[in-house]
Formats: structure tokens, C-alpha cells, sequence
């Protein structure tokens, strides 16, 4: 009966300090939408031209055969006209299949101003998109440190980013020309892990998994978009 | 009897908390509202009592750091930063407010970098 009633009476308790807890503060997480303003101030309506991508292939690439399937820089072509069509307001062209890049120099491509210019006045369009992608198997794992230094107060921040283990890595630098002067207005590059269940996973579904993580970045070059952010507010 | 005395004074504990409500001039009254609506998503009401509660205590740091999350959620950047500077200065070794503004200030920075300038953009 003793115990009964002292079990009861711990119970009561457990309530009360439950029910007490929230009442007597601390802190809470919220979750706030932030705008993104675009990367590019622009009109809106720009025509666009999206021309090839360098494609970097890796060494080991050869021993992941399954990756030779995958025709990358048609599948992200086709998923970038899809997006910017879908999304915004811009006239999306492709360059003419005779459109060749003049290097397979990331650099030197960006400094090709009278190549863009020449696209630009071939194709009519205000910007021209190119760059280089890269989509490979990535076989890491570990927590790895990130240095990041606020400009606003000039202190070092230190971030800590966990690599999987197995997974597809889709790496894309974006370079947005002029499409009258040939020259560079903006390189960015976007990258993105996901790590797959099994080394069997389909890399068409890795592929797609990497671009719709991207999207909203991609997406954010050209049109204001928004993303979740988490912050600490005290209860009392 | 132990047992009485124990609820009683849990009782009263959590009495005590919950008639900070019925004391609108605290400080720590207005936090608790605001951190209230705030949950609801009603930033701009948040805002308001947050200021409230910096009128009421300029010196203190959860104050002046839930209103930066308010005025950050509110789109009122500039001013979000200015507080969490000053919730900062105030309480320089709070874990919580320096991860916010840590986070603000990498969101910040992205926000007012703008690259580049196309020929014909406006």
C-alpha cells in the first residue's frame, strides 16, 4: 500500500516538474524563412543562352563503369532550361550544336570575352550560361573542419561538416557572360553529396537527387528565392 | 504527509511562473508573450513585445537577442544585426545568442553581396 502510493506520488511529481519546466523558461529553436536576393540583379525577362559545360572528368571515373552511362551534360541542360522555364520569367535558348567551347580550361574559358561576345550576337541572347560539371562517386567519410570568417565582425567561425561515407558528388561551376560584351559577370560554384544505401543505387537517381538539392542556389543566381533558417529565442 | 508538502510546492512553483503573464511591466512578461506569439509565427507582435521588453531592460541580452530573431524574421535586417551586436555586448559569452548571430551573419553577408551587373540590367 506504502509503495503504491509513493509510486504515485513520484508520478505526480514527474507531471508537475514536466508541466513546471516550460513555465519557468529557458530556451526554445524557431524556424524563420529568409529571402535570398538573386546573385544577378536583373530585369527579369533577359534572354538566355545555355551553352556546354566543360565536363571534368575524374581518373578513377574508369573503375565506376556505371557513371559512363549517364550523359551529364544533357541531363543537366535539360533540367536548367526545364528550371529557368518553369521558374522565371527569361527567354531560355540552347546554342547551336556547332557552338564548340574554344578550351577545357575553366579559367581560360572565362576569359574568352570575344568567344561569349560572338554566342551572344549569334544567338541574340543577353547572358549566356556555361561552366564546368563534374559527377563522380565519392568514397570518404569524417567529420571535417570549416573555417568561415564573418566580414562583418572580421572573427573566425569554425563549422563542422560531416562527409558520408558512399555516395554521388555533383560539382558545378557556373559562369553567367554577357551576352554583348563576352564578359564574365558572375562564377559560383555549387556542390552537393548524397550519400546512397547501397554502391547498386542507380546514378541517373544520385544525379537527380544532386540537381533538386541544388536547385534553389542554381535558381537563386537569377530570382529572389527563400530557405529555412533556425535561430534560439529565451522563454522568459 | 511528505508527499502533500511535495505537491503543494510544485504547485506553487508552477502558480508562481504562470502569473508572470498577470505582470505586463516585466520584462521577462513581454519575452514570454512575445516568445508566445512568436511560436505562432506572428513575428511583427513578437517584435513589439521584444521592444517592449528592451524599453523596459536596455542591459538585458535575451531581450535585445529575441528581438533580432523577430526583426531578422521580419525581413529588418539592419536594425536584427544592431541587436544582436548589442545582446552580445551585453552577455559576450552566451552560447545561444552568439550561434544566432553566427548564423545571421553568415546569412547577412550572402544577402548583401550582389555579383556582377549585366550590360542591359537595369
Amino acid at each position: 500500500m506504502l509503495r503504491k502510493a509513493a509510486r504515485r506520488a513520484a508520478a505526480a511529481l514527474v507531471v508537475l516538474l514536466v508541466a513546471a519546466v516550460p513555465a519557468l523558461g529557458g530556451v526554445d529553436q524557431v524556424k524563420l524563412r529568409l529571402p535570398l536576393k538573386p546573385k544577378l540583379p536583373l530585369r527579369g525577362n533577359e534572354r538566355i543562352a545555355l551553352a556546354p559545360f566543360i565536363l571534368v572528368t575524374d581518373p578513377e571515373k574508369a573503375r565506376d563503369k556505371r557513371l559512363q552511362n549517364v550523359d551529364v551534360q544533357a541531363e543537366f541542360h535539360r533540367f536548367l532550361k526545364k528550371q529557368l522555364e518553369k521558374k522565371t520569367k527569361f527567354d531560355v535558348i540552347e546554342t547551336p550544336p556547332d557552338v564548340k567551347l574554344p578550351t577545357q580550361n575553366l579559367a581560360d574559358l572565362a576569359r574568352a570575352q570575344e568567344f561569349w561576345a560572338a554566342v551572344g550576337t549569334q544567338t541574340s541572347a543577353e547572358l549566356v550560361v556555361s561552366g564546368s560539371l563534374e559527377f563522380r562517386v565519392e568514397d570518404r567519410s569524417g567529420y571535417k573542419t570549416e573555417e568561415y570568417q564573418s566580414p562583418i565582425d572580421g572573427r573566425t567561425y569554425y563549422r563542422q561538416v560531416y562527409v558520408e561515407q558512399t555516395g554521388f558528388v555533383f560539382d558545378i561551376v557556373f559562369l553567367v557572360l554577357d551576352g554583348r560584351t563576352g564578359e564574365k559577370l558572375l562564377q559560383d560554384e555549387f556542390k552537393d553529396f548524397r550519400q546512397t544505401g547501397s554502391r547498386q543505387r542507380d546514378e541517373l537517381q544520385g544525379l537527380f537527387e544532386n540537381l533538386f538539392s541544388l536547385e534553389n542556389q542554381i535558381l537563386n543566381t537569377f530570382v529572389p528565392r527563400d530557405r529555412e533558417a533556425e535561430r534560439y529565442i529565451f522563454t522568459d | 504527509m511528505k508527499l502533500d508538502r511535495i505537491v503543494v510546492l510544485c504547485l506553487l512553483i508552477v502558480a508562481g511562473a504562470c502569473t508572470s503573464y498577470s505582470q505586463p511591466e516585466k520584462a521577462s512578461t513581454q519575452i514570454a508573450f512575445g516568445t508566445k506569439v512568436a511560436k505562432q509565427g506572428l513575428w511583427r507582435e513578437a517584435a513589439f513585445r521584444y521592444e517592449q521588453a528592451v524599453t523596459k531592460a536596455p542591459d538585458n541580452a535575451r531581450a535585445h537577442n529575441n528581438l533580432a530573431v523577430a526583426l531578422e524574421a521580419s525581413g529588418d535586417f539592419a536594425r536584427a544585426l544592431a541587436e544582436y551586436k548589442r545582446a552580445l555586448e551585453i552577455d559576450p559569452n552566451n552560447n545561444y545568442i552568439r550561434r544566432n548571430y553566427a548564423r545571421f551573419a553568415e546569412f547577412y553577408t550572402a544577402y548583401t553581396k550582389t555579383t556582377g551587373k549585366a550590360s542591359g540590367a537595369p
